[in-house]
């Protein structure tokens, strides 16, 4: 079992910058998915991890020990990448047996773990096929597998299950998951999909252009964003970001959005964070499910109207057009009826965010 | 008027037969979505409507005009397919006024330069027309991809799969905005995907295909809530709808498989005994997430496997016996793997399919 430790890491390809000032700490036996878009260093991250690339400063350690001048085998990481990279004459006991005999391994131990890793991923019955024999979900199994069996100190996955349909993936995710809390291995996986991170990690680090935009539990980073990146990156659908204007009232903090003419009222405590912001540089930021929907005329509401509405089967997402603005809010299904009619909205104002639109950063209560 | 109909229309690729006998009919003005699996046959449906292929047997119309025989221009329909397919070397205001330059079509010089501007507006790309294609994002080519598609004033919409080379983000804004285009427009829009979301939230109407057929044609609240068979059923929703076999005992009020055990209510009884069962008494159940519930007693028991947080709500994934539910619960429930749990189904929405066949026993 191990830590892992990045510190000050810095990579460029050329010109590149890939990854700037990089300090990541990984616990022992955690999960951690780097998340961001193609580009943002987060496979090179991983790559460093596994000793696959260099780091030009920095350093990175294994379990206290210093990793980033050693190589892959020393290591002690097991990488699965996105594509199944399974010798196709063996059969699957074969491939996941491979790396306890390029060991040296004795066949009765090499059987053993063989059988061992093969009932946690419930592949037993595929130990005597070939990878051409297999689908999809099976193979990534077996690849998994030939990983797992090392025992590493570590599990490197890159991008694993990106090339299954929707329905494997949503089965391997608890799977993986599940594998990770009876196996107990410091992982590291890396994706684009914000629903893959938010679903199984302990930590998910979010990296947009080499940097590190933050590092917390799905959560926290779902709940309170670092900034505008991490706001939109995260959550499907994405949160409302629109631009606002902000003043003092009698009954607490007057929020307009553009032509908008009553305001939506927030308590004076809720937007603390703003004093000292002119409300050019503001954004309010909203995710659906915290916009409440009425129709009918209530206390505390704004009237608006339906622009747009996306059934999704277990509810609705609807556009709603307040002032010149559009909002989208999650409605249960069918609870509003047609395009074109009139709603009242409010903002839950615990949900309710406000970002510095020059340096994205979302401005806390209460500083 | 552009209302779209295909009869009994078959197209085969050697020996695999593409698309059998399919009958539809998209209204005029309709956003239609045909949905399914790759090699479903949707996209052979749109290409035979586009007379990009002709099929073996049957009839296509276009505003009740059997077109068979009409190329691809004469039909008037604009295709827009996930390859951007732009000029790369001319600007995008040329690549907008492309179509309009055949000859075929006579605009002056005015009326081109009017419909560029127009067209450029509606998709919200004024502000790019002097610059190059190769210099734009992925968003921005399949924007104007669009624009062009709208310049020449079709009667009729085909899109292939269009968004589906943006990233999430992108998707889920243009879907808004290709939906709401379709109704300023108000022309036919066919749209083909093999994305449940895309047809859910965009779709006036679905054709959910498969293996060259049409399997069931309907809103996209039909689709979800009365799906014709268990393909259906499993094929739109996520997470994925829950499915299991039991065995009901309609005198005795129960329905099981042995490990996993429920009382059916009141309603439920009614609904069966109402229903052609199989012989045996070995039904499907279908249930979505969302219609599983974690109760504090009374219910079935299993534990929980593992819980993924989506934002605004978490899915539980709970084991019972050699099943694996998965329950749709509030964002701020506090649950810890492994631990034994309650659930229970809201039983009005319970499906009940046939175990053979497949179909719904209800339709």
């Amino acid at each position: 079992m191990a830590d892992i430790e990045v510190i000050d890491a810095e990579k460029r390809f050329g010109a590149n910058h890939v990854i700037r000032k990089l300090n990541l700490h990984i616990r022992d036996g955690e999960f951690v998915v780097l998340l961001g878009p193609s580009g943002c260093g987060k496979t090179t991250t991983l790559r460093a991890l596994a000793g696959l690339e260099s780091i030009d400063s920095g350093e990175i350690r294994i379990k206290g020990r210093r990793v980033d001048h050693l190589p892959p085998q020393q290591r002690d990481t097991a990488f699965v990448f996105q594509l199944y990279s399974l010798y196709p004459h063996l059969t699957s006991y074969d491939n996941i047996a491979f790396p306890l005999r390029a060991a040296g391994r004795h066949e009765a131990e090499v059987k053993k773990q063989v059988t061992d890793v093969a009932r946690v991923l419930r592949i037993e019955h595929l130990l005597a096929k070939r990878p051409s024999a297999l689908a999809g979900g099976d193979l990534q199994r077996v690849t998994i597998g030939r990983a797992l069996v090392r025992r590493p100190e570590a599990m490197l996955m890159d991008e694993p299950i990106g090339a299954l349909d929707a329905k494997l993936r949503e089965e391997m995710r608890a799977e993986l998951r599940r594998l990770h809390v009876e196996n107990g291995s410091t992982t590291v996986y890396v994706t684009h999909d914000q629903v893959e991170a938010m679903s199984m990690a302990d930590r998910i680090g979010i990296m947009n252009d080499g940097v590190l935009q933050q590092y917390d539990s799905p959560t926290t980073v779902y709940d309170t964003p670092a900034n505008l990146f991490v706001a939109q990156f995260v959550g499907s659908p994405i949160m409302n970001v629109v631009d606002c204007r902000c003043q003092a009232g009698a009954m607490g903090t007057e929020v307009r959005l553009a032509g908008m003419v009553d305001p939506f009222v927030l308590p004076a405590s809720a937007a603390a964070a703003l004093a000292g912001h002119s409300s050019e540089a503001l954004a309010l930021g909203i995710r659906p499910e915290a916009i409440g929907v009425a129709l009918s005329a209530a206390a505390g509401h704004v009237q608006a109207r339906v622009h747009l509405i996306e059934p999704l089967g277990a509810y609705d997402i609807v556009d709603i057009a307040v002032g010149d603005t559009t909002l989208r809010a999650r409605t249960p299904s069918q609870f509003v009826r047609a395009q074109g009619d009139a709603v009242w909205i409010r903002l839950d104002h615990a949900r309710t965010h406000f970002f510095d639109k020059t340096s994205g950063r979302r401005l806390k209560a209460g500083s | 008027m552009a209302h779209v109909s295909l009869r009994q229309v078959s197209k085969r690729f050697g020996a695999v037969n593409a698309i059998r006998e399919l009958s539809l009919d998209i209204r005029d003005r309709e956003f239609f979505v045909l949905l399914g699996p790759t090699g479903a046959g949707k996209s052979t449906t749109l290409r035979c409507i586009a007379g990009l292929e002709q099929p073996e047997a049957g009839d296509v119309c276009i505003a009740e005009q059997r077109v068979n025989d009409w190329s691809a221009a004469q039909r008037d329909v604009a295709l827009v397919f996930q390859q951007y397919s732009l000029y790369p070397n001319y600007t995008v205001r040329e690549n907008l006024a492309f179509p309009l330059k055949s000859r075929l079509r006579n605009f002056t010089p005015a009326q081109i330069e009017e419909r560029v501007a127009k067209a450029a507006a509606t998709v919200r790309i004024t502000h790019l027309l002097e610059r190059r294609t190769d210099r734009l994002s992925g968003g921005e080519m399949q924007r104007v991809s669009i624009g062009r598609a709208i310049v020449r004033e079709p009667r009729v919409f085909l899109m292939d799969e269009p968004l589906s080379n943006l990233d999430a983000k992108l998707r889920e804004l243009l879907r808004a905005e290709l939906k709401g285009l379709q109704q300023g427009l108000a022309t036919t829009l066919i749209f083909v995907t093999h994305d449940q979301v895309e047809a859910m939230t965009m779709g006036d109407r679905i054709g959910l295909m498969n293996k060259g057929s049409l399997v069931q044609v309907g809103t996209p609240h039909e689709i979800y809530n009365r799906p014709k068979n268990s393909f259906v059923a499993s094929f739109v929703g996520t997470p994925a709808i829950n499915m299991f076999d039991v065995r009901v005992d309609l005198a005795a009020g129960r329905a099981t498989d042995g490990a996993l055990t429920f009382d059916l209510s009141e309603a439920t009884r009614h609904t069966l005994s109402s229903l052609a069962l199989p012989a045996d008494g070995c039904v499907r159940i279908g249930v979505r997430p969302e219609d599983v519930r974690l109760v504090d007693s009374g219910g079935m028991a299993g534990s929980l496997y593992g819980a993924e947080h989506h934002g605004a709500e978490i899915v539980a994934i709970v084991q019972s016996g050699s099943h694996m539910l998965r329950a749709t619960i509030p964002a701020d429930s506090r649950v810890a793997v492994n631990q034994p749990l309650q659930f229970s189904f809201v039983q009005d929405k319970l499906h009940f399919f046939h175990p053979l066949t497949g179909e719904n026993l209800r339709h």
